[in-house]
């Protein structure tokens, strides 16, 4: 071997080393700058992107009214989720009170965000959402639609971030079965193509009496998700010797996400 | 040599950013072009060894910049068996050996016959998706591998590789632009001497 070449090699075995044992704080650093740094390029080309795809609805539509109904979607979805969070919240207090007469003084509070870019890696199941550290979000937060649990945040930029899908095998949520006294962790499966993604709700008792149809959701524990965010429905189960395990349909149709929506943590009010 | 090696890493910055605006191939079983490999297999054919590394290390690690996801987190009471990750700077030894791969046909390559490596460059795609998944697998326990996986794989390798001739051709331009000499570099063929 030519000096020149080893001394190359041993150059890169070194970096190599430098690079895997980055710890998790310098690993995200370094991706946050890596955001940072091909943001321009992705404004434009969103921006780019965006008025290109204007310019094609318009033959079929008139711009203002895609606006408008663009802004009541993400309304009415916004709404219908502080909605159902103000009816737990709400009965949550009337609860509080009559048993410790304590006032809750908590609240959730959403940032609406669009989808910009599906699958942008082979093998995690992800979507990158244009709202970033700006918008106060950070890594970890809950991502919901209206119809459920979406997933959580992974990486951040400040003007976008990507959400880890309840889809992917990473993802792991404390879940339990409505009307039944299971729980268990959910979590997406390895190997999934196609439009009708499975999650395997794992860690039930061996006799677990579950039917098809019966819905799941989150039980807040673990510090990861807020509690009684719907998870998806029972589709079948699978006994086991020592634990059954169950599939389930998720509840959001994660082909088709548009507008997702951020929960940032629950504030006290001062 | 220089001023190559330096438009060799400004065009990997360009693949890049432009690998954000390719979409995945939902019908193709959610395929890819892989651009930033092709153009990193492609270059490992034209450059020698230290540099090909250096490459390696650029593309890896702004591929695991990207790619890379955190671990779990929450209460590990709750979440006693957490999904491993994939450890940050992987990808670094995964460009690295496959630049060694398409490094082993350069002289092919020298003589001008680049269909060789084109066919490579598809073939090590397939290998960087295959050990890639088949790490997946080994970090994470419970090894599973179906049709639409493998079709998946191998529809990404096609697809990237039919780019490459392009690739190849837009590297000859740069080399030609900055007065580099890819082609019979070091091999001459000898002429026969009379035997008399």
């Amino acid at each position: 071997m030519k000096p020149l070449n080893l001394l190359a090699l041993l150059v890169f075995l070194g970096g190599l080393t430098w690079a895997l044992t980055r710890s998790e704080r310098s690993v995200r650093e370094i991706q946050a700058t890596y955001y940072r740094a091909i943001s321009p390029f992705l404004t434009v080309g969103s921006a780019l992107e965006t008025r290109a795809r204007e310019f094609l609805d318009e033959v079929e539509h008139s711009k203002m009214l895609e606006a408008e109904v663009e802004a009541m979607r993400e309304d009415f979805g916004r709404l219908k989720l502080i909605e159902s969070q103000f009816r737990k919240v709400e009965a949550e207090n009337a609860t509080l009170r009559r048993a410790l007469d304590f006032q809750e003084r908590t609240r959730f509070e959403v940032v609406a965000a669009r989808v910009t870019r599906r699958q942008p890696a082979t093998w995690w199941q992800t979507v990158e959402i244009d709202r970033g550290e700006d918008s106060g979000i950070a890594t970890a937060y809950t991502v919901v639609t209206d119809q459920g649990l979406v997933g959580k945040i992974d990486r951040l930029g400040d003007h976008r971030s990507t959400v880890l899908l309840l889809t992917d095998e990473a993802c792991q949520v404390s879940a339990k079965v409505e009307g039944s006294p299971e729980v268990g962790i959910v979590q997406g499966q390895r190997e999934q193509f196609g439009g009708a993604p499975r999650l395997r709700l794992r860690f039930l008792s061996r006799d677990a009496r579950l039917r098809e149809g019966m819905r799941v959701f989150s039980t807040g524990r673990g510090g990861l998700f807020p509690a009684d965010l719907l998870l998806g429905e029972i589709d079948r189960v699978e006994p086991g010797p020592l634990a059954s395990e169950a599939i389930v349909r998720p509840s959001v149709d994660f082909q088709n996400l548009g507008t997702v929506f951020v929960l940032t943590p629950q504030k006290e009010e001062s | 040599m220089i001023r190559y090696t330096a438009s060799l890493v400004l065009l990997v910055l360009l693949a890049v950013i432009v690998q954000q605006f390719i979409p995945a191939f939902t019908p193709l079983f959610g395929s890819r072009l892989m651009l930033v490999v092709l153009v990193f297999l492609c270059s490992a054919s034209t450059v020698p060894a230290p540099v090909m590394l250096m490459l390696a290390f650029l593309c890896g690690f702004l591929t695991d910049a990207e790619n890379a996801i955190g671990p779990h987190g929450g209460d590990p009471e709750v979440y006693t068996r957490p999904v491993e990750p994939l450890r940050f700077g992987y990808s670094i030894a995964l460009y690295a050996a496959l630049g060694f791969l398409m490094q082993g046909i350069q002289p092919l390559f020298r003589q001008g016959k680049w269909q060789f490596s084109a066919i490579l460059s598809g073939i090590a795609v397939f290998l960087y998706l295959l050990v890639e998944y088949l790490l997946i697998n080994f970090v994470r326990g419970g090894f599973s591998f179906n049709r639409w996986t493998f079709l998946r794989i191998a529809f990404s390798s096609g697809i990237t590789m039919l780019l490459s001739p392009l690739v190849f051709w837009l590297l000859f331009q740069l080399a030609d632009r900055s007065r580099y000499t890819i082609r019979f570099d070091g091999i001459r063929r000898r002429k026969r001497q009379p035997a008399f």
